[in-house]
């Protein structure tokens, strides 16, 4: 049986195990519908200029938090180590972790547009650009979860160290404020931001417009990102999985 | 490797920093056998296992475990061991029968033989009225159960057993020997850390002693106590009581004596020349000998004669 088969039955696993749990749907949704409702209330005519990066926004708490909950969860509990006894790979392990934490991203935020789109009438431009965005961030966000959860092993320490870099990026990602609207020093940083090329994408597809000229280049410097992830990931479980 | 041999460790060393827990270790664990690796806390016994499992790295020697070399071929060592660790280490929110189900598909079952292989598991376990049941709810003793099962899932050619009863009641741990012998029974090698000295040598065909990261002795389970204590035990119990100083300077093959509800233990050099001299004894004092036999030293003894032996040396070296 390939280590891909495997990935997935521990992708399967987790997500009876955790993501399908009533509470955590919940839990993931919430937050953003509540933002949307304030801001939908406070001026409909400007909702569409946020719904992409709080769909974003979600995508980016959800993954990161998930796979960092998931895996401090499992090494304190001596799970992770059994799945170290098991004829897997480093690699295996990390992919199977990161589909179910992207799964449960991209599905809450799918509900997330899915009542976006239905109630408030929110078009979808280019829908291909949109899943390509949707896929891309929640398997990058969750890739840098688990790189900071797994040096770790309490939820606390790991929701401390990825919130060092969540809330700077949500501010300089183009979430709340246009990238134009940033100042100059701000832009280089919104450019390795993996939060700007995800809201841009799903921007496009919302909306048919985005700050770069085409979505050729997030899609590849998302693409970029994701493969820097997941060696960085691999090397990061290789080192602290066990500890 | 030897076609015999499931395990063969040479030189194998590991540092936690300036601290060295396992300073050269050598030894082999034949096939179908049961192999005791004692030691006291801190001796470097789970690191060993660790290593061998693939869960860390050595710093030096070869290690070959199922004639694979760990570092380079992990999953295929791992596909062939199982490892019951100190701690159960199943998923608290699965049921019984997914647990093992899960890790049947981890180890590359096909579906049928999945489930053919829970079933013959749950049952021999006696854990089949429990199969719907969350681990988290099991009792201790079941959790041991469902743990060695789980390691059991794809027939593996050694299992390690890490402190496998610690924390049990007295019935739950002797079924748990029980389950051993049966495992082993089967042609499965068993590789048992444990503080249970009687346990280990009820159980184990071979042990080794590991102090402060080197080995300290290793052989046949009751070759040990001999090695160790360096002499044999005579246990005799007399019509009446003795006077032992007499017996002593009469018996000059005897080199100690205590006594325990009447009857008396002697250390003897030698177990022959010591049973005459006592006899001949007895009978010059008038004294009836109701029962004479030999004793090989326990291996709790063994161990604690290897220790006071080795408690002279220096703290684990830096």
């Amino acid at each position: 049986m390939s280590q891909i088969a495997r990935a997935l039955f521990i992708s399967r696993k987790d997500v009876e195990s955790y993501y399908s749990k009533p509470p955590l749907i919940t839990w993931g949704l919430l937050f953003p519908v509540v933002l949307m409702l304030a801001v939908y209330v406070k001026n409909p005519a400007t909702y569409l200029v946020v719904a992409p990066g709080i769909i974003g926004m979600t995508l980016l708490f959800g993954n990161t938090s998930m796979a960092a909950i998931v895996i401090t969860w499992e090494k304190r509990s001596g799970t992770l180590q059994r799945l170290l006894l098991a004829p897997v790979t480093h690699r295996t392990i990390v992919l199977g972790k990161v589909v179910s934490a992207a799964a449960y991203g991209a599905a809450t935020s799918t509900v997330l547009t899915l009542g976006l789109v239905v109630l408030l009438k929110m078009p979808m431009v280019h829908l291909p650009v949109f899943i390509v965005g949707l896929l891309a961030g929640a398997a990058t966000f969750a890739l840098l979860g688990l790189i900071i959860a797994v040096r770790v092993r309490e939820v606390f320490e790991a929701m401390t160290l990825l919130n060092f870099f969540r809330f700077p990026i949500l501010f300089i990602s183009g979430v709340f404020m246009p990238l134009d609207a940033l100042p100059a020093w701000a832009r280089p940083i919104a450019m390795v931001s993996p939060l700007t090329h995800t809201v841009e994408l799903l921007r496009f597809g919302v909306t048919g417009r985005s700050w770069f000229p085409t979505p050729w280049i997030p899609i590849l410097v998302l693409a970029t990102m994701l493969t820097i992830s997941w060696l960085l990931a691999g090397t990061a479980f290789r080192r602290h999985a066990n500890r | 490797m030897s076609s015999d041999n499931v395990i063969e460790v040479r030189g194998l060393v590991r540092r936690y920093g300036e601290l060295v827990a396992l300073d050269r270790v050598d030894f082999t664990v034949r096939r179908g056998e049961i192999f005791a690796y004692l030691g006291p806390n801190g001796a470097g016994k789970t690191t060993t296992i660790n290593i061998l499992a693939g869960l860390l790295h050595r710093d030096a020697g070869q290690v070959s475990v199922c004639k694979f070399d760990i570092d380079r071929e992990p999953v295929a060592v791992k596909q062939r061991i199982g490892v019951v660790p100190e701690e159960s280490n199943l998923y608290p929110e699965l049921t019984c029968q997914r647990n093992l189900e899960y890790l049947g598909q981890l180890y590359g079952l096909g579906r049928s033989e999945r489930r053919g292989r829970v079933d013959e598991l749950l049952e021999t376990f006696d854990l089949t009225e429990k199969a719907s049941v969350r681990f988290r709810a099991l009792s201790r003793g079941m959790k041991r159960r469902l743990t060695v099962a789980a390691s059991l899932v794809h027939n593996p050619e050694v299992v390690f057993f890490d402190e496998p009863t610690a924390g049990l009641d007295v019935p739950s741990a002797r079924t748990l020997r029980e389950l051993i012998r049966t495992i082993n029974r089967r042609g499965t090698t068993v590789f048992l850390t444990t503080h249970n000295l009687a346990e280990a040598e009820n159980l184990s065909d071979r042990v080794l002693i590991l102090i402060k990261g080197k080995v300290v002795t290793e052989g046949a389970t009751d070759e040990i106590g001999r090695q160790a204590a360096g002499a044999e035990i005579l246990s005799v119990v007399f019509s009446a009581g003795i006077p032992v100083d007499a017996l002593r300077a009469a018996c000059p093959a005897v080199m100690s004596a205590n006594i325990t509800d009447e009857k008396w233990r002697f250390e003897v050099a030698n177990v022959h020349q010591a049973t005459m001299q006592i006899v001949a004894w007895a009978e010059k004092s008038g004294l009836t000998i109701l029962k004479i036999s030999t004793e090989t030293p326990s291996l709790e003894e063994a161990f604690m004669a290897i220790l006071e032996k080795n408690s002279a040396g220096s703290e684990v070296r830096r």
